[in-house]
């Protein structure tokens, strides 16, 4: 399938190339305006690395759950309760140093984990569709977050629904000076090399992959799906809760309600071209966060709307979609 | 095309991972004629036919037809949740304006039933039906688009005894009538009383060719390649009490049980026989502890508790499902994680919190020897592997974890004399070393060559027990419809 996978590409090519005309500008122009500004120099590169950490938290989070057969589509709610914890936590103790820090991303963590366990008991339990939970429980944390800092939390002069500012003590620590580039980055690696090992070597990963990939079969085996339900979407939720923490920490420095604008979607869209393989998710993440951090200068340079970038992301689905259709045609239906 | 209703000619078909499983055959079905397709599992049965009915392209070679070539799969394609009419006109509904004209649908439907003599209940839904009347909705709905043929791929292998002679009754009808018929079988009996000729493929080619009044006998010795494999040995040990079933009352689906008791010993095998949906389901998903119920189930003296199945399993009880790719498989997994499955919690197979790929691989090459399972390689998907080879497999998986009670739902349904014999061979050996066995078959002259006892269910109630010495068609005949004996 190799030479469906390049007529994809070139169809993207020629999709992107396409929209770029109708916008009225050279879509080789268009290309360079891309690549400049997501990889033109040091800064750009480390914006780009930037995105690919915000992304890759909810992408590992959305396609771990998904191995598991389940479709968290709440990273963004996940996140914004693990930032919000994480905020919270981090503006508690100006002078706590690196043990506030420790302590914002582990709440951070929690609370986005207690947010996926909510749709998890409601699937496990009631067998609740965790789409819909999930969707909800991101407008829930939105409100709740905007309500409890509007009001029991609101830091003193604030004008929004933020934190106060973080001190520097609990700023995650930066890999390049002068950039935005912090550890998120390798902290998401490590946790896409951690989830690669559970989901192939462990026996929780072996069970999960059975409930996804074949339910009845699983529960004859004696796995209880209603456990896997649960405890995947409470981890699914945990990552992405930590992504929000390390945005709080690493890159806006207080709680803002708007932290996570749209990566738990786009998440969705990462996870499934990386194949649900959490190694190619990471490759995917930077592939996407060139997409996204190139759409500025794009917009700016080649005056193309950066909402061309949407459209390709969303033709690569498209076009994933279909490659199933290539690959049925050579076997017989199982 | 020489007046062929269908003709094949050098297929040759290669699947992606190079598994060749047609090599140069040919094929021709006359206008008029029952032509029946045999061969072991994995000879390549299927995939010919899915070729002649443009399921599937052939790697090589060239299918001609007279017309359209209508197609009835091995497991239903129905929409479970609509009428029989509206899944006999899908497709081509009769349309007044915009709209489905659902009263010419249904006088459709209810002309083509009385012309091919096959009754069917224009207004029943699919999921009421019992698996021979889903099978006649398949055919005529194949029927309503005239083919110059018919292909069915194991029709016989989901119905009842007395079923399969009234369909090939009327597959033969259907024949004389002008529609040619091609059936893809494994079952003998049938093939060589109602087939006009028959076409033996083994290992992707054909392997002989036979005319009316073959013996099944040399048919069968053409599909194997030599003589058939003998039984195992029975070898009578000591027996202790193992499953005690009391005053079971379950349900699963429309399949019932009421107030039933039954025991299975160490070192016995006991078969469950009964008309399709007399309660078979309904009991093995309560022993298996996946159904609600009233009474008790104990193994080895310890009650179970139900909804457990994974208890169930810790206590020593291993299944064969009756439907192995959606009970039993995970088809996109490899043979050796395939054959982990449900031992994974347990020595050798689980290190800590790992699961140990080297016993999971050495655990698959035992049972891929100890049960003659052909596959590429240990790597080889589950999907990959024929229906027959897909069995082994679960036996093989099964048995390798030395169980205390073996629960083996229709276990050589759907596959070949060889493979048949082979798993009933491993299943006496496992009862001579001290497995208790419950079979449950809709096969008599399985049970007839596996039980040492024999328990007839009718509408979810006992209607009658037979030992071994005491085996006697008849009269199990009788409690199969419902005549109380012994």
């Amino acid at each position: 399938m190799r030479a469906a996978a390049w007529v994809a590409v070139g169809g993207l090519a020629l999709a992107g190339a396409g929209a770029t005309l109708l916008a009225g500008a050279n879509p080789l122009e268009a290309a360079g305006a891309l690549l400049r500004g997501a990889l033109g120099g040091p800064q750009q590169i480390a914006e780009t690395l930037v995105q690919t950490a915000s992304l890759l938290f909810p992408a590992l989070a959305v396609g771990f759950a998904l191995r598991g057969g389940l479709f968290n589509i709440g990273a963004d709610g996940q996140a914004v309760a693990g930032g919000l914890v994480a905020g919270l936590i981090g503006a508690a103790w100006p002078g706590a140093g690196g043990f506030a820090l420790v302590a914002a991303l582990a709440g951070g963590t929690l609370a986005g984990g207690a947010w996926g366990a909510l749709a998890g008991v409601l699937r496990a339990r009631f067998g609740g569709s965790e789409v819909i939970a999930t969707l909800m429980l991101n407008v829930l944390a939105g409100l709740l977050a905007t309500y409890l800092l509007s009001g029991p939390l609101r830091a003193p002069g604030a004008t929004g629904p933020e934190t106060a500012a973080l001190p520097e003590s609990v700023w995650l620590p930066l890999l390049m000076p002068g950039t935005r580039l912090s550890v998120a980055l390798p902290l998401a690696l490590a946790l896409a090399a951690a989830l690669q090992i559970v989901l192939r070597r462990t026996i929780y990963g072996f069970e999960l992959r059975a409930a996804g990939l074949a339910p009845e079969t699983a529960r004859r085996a004696g796995i209880d799906l209603g456990a896997i339900a649960f405890s995947a979407l409470s981890l699914s939720g945990a990552m992405a809760g930590l992504g929000g923490a390390t945005i709080v920490t690493g890159v806006l420095h207080r709680f803002d309600p708007a932290l996570s604008p749209g990566y738990g979607f786009i998440g969705i869209a990462v996870a499934l071209v990386g194949g649900l393989e959490p190694a190619r998710i990471a490759l995917s993440a930077f592939g996407f966060a060139i997409l996204q951090s190139g759409s500025l200068t794009l917009q700016a340079f080649a005056h193309v709307p950066k909402d061309v970038i949407v459209l390709l992301e969303g033709l690569a689905i498209v076009a994933l979609a279909g490659r199933r259709a290539f690959v049925a045609r050579a076997t017989l239906p199982p | 095309m020489d007046g062929f209703a269908l003709e094949l000619r050098e297929i040759v078909k290669t699947y992606p991972g190079g598994v060749r499983a047609l090599d140069g055959v040919d094929l021709a079905v006359r206008p008029r004629e029952l032509h029946a397709l045999c061969g072991e599992n994995g000879a390549g049965k299927t995939t010919l036919a899915a070729i002649a009915a443009a399921r599937l392209q052939a790697t090589r070679g060239r299918v001609t037809a007279a017309g359209t070539v209508g197609f009835v799969p091995q497991h239903p394609h129905l929409v479970e949740r609509m009428r029989v009419w509206e899944n006999v006109v899908l497709g081509r509904e009769p349309r007044r304006g915009l709209r489905l004209d659902a009263v010419a649908a249904r006088e459709r439907v209810r002309n083509l039933s009385a012309r091919f003599a096959l009754p069917v209940e224009p207004d029943a839904r699919i999921e009421s039906l019992d698996a021979g009347a889903m099978q006649r909705v398949e055919i005529l709905r194949e029927l309503a688009r005239e083919p110059a043929v018919l292909i069915l791929d194991e029709p016989t292998a989901a119905l009842a005894p007395g079923e399969s002679d009234a369909l090939f009754a009327t597959l033969q009808t259907l024949a004389a009538s002008g529609t040619a018929i091609l059936v893809v079988t494994h079952d003998l009996g049938d093939i060589a009383e109602y087939a006009e000729r028959i076409t033996v493929l083994r290992a992707g080619r054909v392997a002989a060719r036979f005319e009316r009044g073959a013996r099944a006998s040399e048919i069968a010795r053409a599909m194997v390649g030599g003589e058939l494999p003998v039984l195992a040995t029975r070898i009578d040990g000591p027996t202790a009490p193992c499953l005690e079933v009391r005053a079971l009352s379950a349900r699963a689906g429309a399949d019932a049980l009421h107030d039933f008791d039954l025991d299975v010993r160490a070192g016995e095998i006991v078969g469950i026989a009964g008309v399709e949906g007399n309660g078979q389901r309904a009991l093995a998903d309560a022993v298996a502890g996946l159904t609600p119920y009233r009474g008790t189930v104990r193994l080895d003296g310890r009650e179970l508790s139900a909804g457990d199945p994974g208890g169930r399993i810790a206590a020593g009880l291993r299944t064969i499902p009756r439907d192995r790719q959606r009970e039993g498989l995970v088809l996109e997994w490899t043979l050796a994680e395939n054959l982990a499955l449900g031992d994974q919690r347990r020595r050798p197979l689980r290190r800590g919190p790992f699961l140990d790929r080297e016993a999971a691989r050495a655990r698959a090459r035992d049972v891929i020897a100890r049960f003659d399972v052909r596959a590429p390689s240990l790597e080889a998907r589950a999907y990959a592997l024929s229906g027959g080879n897909q069995q082994k497999l679960l036996a093989g998986r099964a048995l390798a974890a030395r169980p205390r009670l073996l629960l083996a739902c229709e276990p050589t349904r759907g596959i070949d004399v060889g493979a048949a014999a082979l798993l009933r061979s491993r299943v006496i050996e496992a009862r001579n070393a001290g497995v208790a066995v419950l079979v449950i078959s809709l096969e008599l002259d399985e049970l007839f060559e596996l039980a040492d006892r024999i328990v007839v269910l009718f509408r979810g109630t006992r209607t009658g027990e037979f030992a071994r010495d005491g085996f006697d068609r008849a009269r199990i005949g009788a409690a199969l419809a419902g005549v109380r004996a012994g």
